[in-house]
């Protein structure tokens, strides 16, 4: 084992909040080691709404959730420009509703003096004419209905934004590394031990440790001794690969919960289940009652729901902090810093529960509390100081589009991944081939991701770049997408196939739940066409 | 307590409310509309709504465009694929249109070999009419 590297703080997770602790601490002048044990984002983050969005539910529950969600959020919106686009949601109102459409109004009217916040606008309300005017799919029942303006996001280039920049400023993140134990000393954490990627075993010690493993906190703690206690609830989305109404809609499910149907830019998530979780998180499957669940809550309002063909499933845990006797619904999703000195663990900082749209905040908090502990003095500056790619307008996406001889898309999908970064992503490897027509992604930017952006697996890939993220679910372009990754970390064509083969197998399983006749026979094409091309059975 | 408070705040904005309710109110329809026109999405129709899960259930396969004699001009669908990503590739799938007579796209054996059913030629007719709106 090589001697054990030495830094002021090691962050344990690389979702959403350990990142941005890690950025935080970075440009707070420390010495940062952050490890992933999987990719960055590939948890609770990566399987969210994409949404940055003030939580107009927790109204009822906790306006402080709403409001400190809505100034955080504004932050967000302004230091990822490039990674943000406005949601415009529809609540519609049926009979029987929960809520009315004058309670509903009410609310929105409340949620409107937050809205300045996060630089949205305030809500509309529209007769049932005018609602099913601009959205037609609406039910011919619905009573009125209500907008509301959301963010949307993607979250795994919010992570890996935050990942770079951490770098950029000093820190060391590295993905696929897995801690083992944590070193003490004493009643005292100095340290981590990790396995990396190649399998191989170090140490790093550290003067504090920051346990920022979302729902995976209580596993990690207890490697310090000590107890977190968390309440996990599963989430999952159905996706479609395309747009299936103008406005993104609000439905109610058979048992009174929120849903959400999101209109992103080139794809629908339609969301979420909340459930209390209690098997393996490194294993979650998407149950058929679940799609159905999610699917029944909408057929009330958009009657055409059932006839798309979703492409797959996503599925994670949230981290929600524990409470007995309440629904999973009423859990707050407050987070919560907690230093374990009070429990005799000196040197240990959990950050605990929290959302999405509050994940600067919950990074600038924990880092207070390691820089008090550190008694060192730097003002937190994540509010301001821009994610990479957005530190100046990008350039019309025709412009680069001409000048990189690719099309107008193309270039505006690369920019909302990279912002003006994108003419550098461009230049990588040479090319202006699209590897990925459903996205589109050029092969330019996934050999940039290779090099630049600790891609390992397909799967990182396709949470990097969106590869295989499309219609064809990856049938038309996972070989070359594993011909281009491959070339450039140096597989031999065996681990080429192996690499497209898991990437298969792990789709496979996200999308099982939700295929209907046509996604039978996309599956029998894709399944036909790597059968023939790599013998996917395994019997090569 | 958080909860108690949030509810007696609620109540109270009810109550306001219901007193605005009692004052006329314009449509909010044109202001929504002019709200989000820049965000130049185009909207589906209610004349394409009925068809519409129909129109967009490509798989990208590509069988079409062997059928339809386009092999080597484009690799893919394009006219399909960008259709149901709706709608802004309106450009690369006019440009599958593109041809008149022998060098027209055969959408009728494109359409007749693909896997999932999609009518290429009623898309075709889509989107040559949202090209001339």
């Amino acid at each position: 084992m090589a001697a054990p590297s030495a830094h002021d703080v090691v962050v344990i997770g690389g979702g959403v909040t350990g990142a941005g602790v890690a950025r935080d601490l970075a440009l707070r002048g420390l010495s940062v080691l952050l490890l992933e044990k999987g990719d960055w984002g590939a948890g609770t983050s990566g399987s969210s709404s994409w949404m940055i969005h003030g939580g107009p539910r927790y109204l009822e529950f906790d306006w402080d959730t709403t409001r400190l969600s809505c100034i955080d959020a504004g932050h967000i919106v302004t230091i990822a420009r490039n990674l943000v686009y406005r949601v415009v949601f529809i609540l519609p109102v049926m009979p029987h509703d929960r809520n009315n459409i004058e309670r509903i109004e009410t609310g929105m009217e409340v949620y409107d003096r937050f809205q300045p916040l996060k630089h949205s606008r305030p809500h509309r309300r529209l007769t049932a004419e005018e609602a099913r005017r601009v959205e037609p799919g609406l039910s011919p029942d619905i009573i009125g209905a209500v907008t509301n303006e959301e963010w949307g996001i993607d979250p795994h280039r919010l992570v890996f934004a935050n990942v770079e920049d951490a770098m950029a400023h000093g820190a060391r993140a590295l993905n696929h590394t897995r801690v083992t134990e944590l070193i003490r000393d004493g009643g005292k954490v100095i340290g981590v031990r990790y396995r990396g990627s190649d399998g191989a075993t170090s140490e790093a010690r550290a003067r504090v440790v920051v346990n920022a493993a979302g729902p995976w906190v209580p596993e990690v703690s207890g490697m310090a001794g000590v107890t977190v206690e968390l309440r996990p609830a599963k989430g999952i989305h159905i996706v479609y690969p395309y747009r299936i109404s103008n406005f993104s809609i609000f439905a109610e499910s058979v048992d009174g919960r929120d849903l959400l149907m999101v209109a992103h830019a080139g794809f629908t998530l339609l969301g979420t289940t909340d459930d209390d979780f209690y098997g393996d998180l490194d294993s979650i499957d998407v149950l058929e009652d679940e799609v159905d669940y999610l699917l029944q809550g909408f057929d009330r309002v958009f009657p055409a729901i059932r006839q798309y063909r979703p492409v797959r499933t996503t599925a994670g845990v949230r981290p929600t902090l524990f409470k007995w006797r309440r629904y999973e619904d009423e859990l707050s999703r407050r987070y919560e810093v907690i230093d374990h000195a009070s429990q005799g663990v000196e040197g240990f900082v959990t950050i605990a529960g929290g959302k999405l749209s509050m994940y600067r905040l919950m990074a600038e908090e924990t880092s207070d509390a390691v820089c008090r502990k550190l008694g060192h003095e730097a003002p937190c500056t994540t509010a301001t100081i821009p994610l990479p790619g957005n530190e100046a307008d990008p350039e019309p996406p025709s412009e680069l589009a001409a000048r990189c001889g690719i099309s107008a898309l193309a270039a505006m999908k690369v920019q909302s991944r990279h912002g003006t970064n994108a003419a550098k992503v461009l230049g990588e490897g040479g090319t202006s081939r699209i590897l990925c027509r459903c996205e589109p992604v050029t092969e330019a930017e996934l050999v940039y991701a290779a090099r630049r952006e600790q891609v390992r697996t397909l799967a990182d890939a396709f949470r990097r770049v969106g590869v295989a993220a499309g219609p064809c679910a990856g049938a038309a372009c996972i070989l070359r997408a594993a011909e281009v990754v491959g070339r450039e970390l140096g597989w031999s064509a065996t681990q080429k196939f192996d690499a497209a083969r898991e990437f298969v197998r792990g789709a496979w399983l996200g999308r099982a739940p939700v295929l209907n006749h046509s996604g039978w026979a996309q599956e029998e094409l894709a399944q036909g066409a790597m059968r023939g091309l790599m013998d996917i059975d395994g019997s090569r | 307590m958080a909860r108690a408070d949030s509810l007696a705040r609620l109540a109270f904005a009810y109550g306001i409310h219901q007193a605005r309710r009692l004052r006329p109110r314009r449509s909010q329809l044109a202001p929504l509309l002019d709200t989000y026109a820049a965000d130049g999405i185009r909207a589906i129709e209610p004349d394409v709504r009925e068809r519409h899960p129909h129109l967009v259930g490509c798989i990208n396969c590509g069988l079409c465009a062997l059928a339809a004699g386009r092999f080597g001009k484009t690799r893919l669908p394009d006219l399909a694929s960008s259709y149901m990503r709706l709608y802004a590739r309106l450009d690369e799938a006019s440009s599958d249109l593109a041809g008149d007579g022998a060098s027209a796209p055969d959408l009728a054996a494109a359409a007749s070999v693909c896997p999932v059913g999609l009518p290429l030629d009623e898309v075709a007719a889509v989107v040559r009419r949202m090209m001339t709106r």
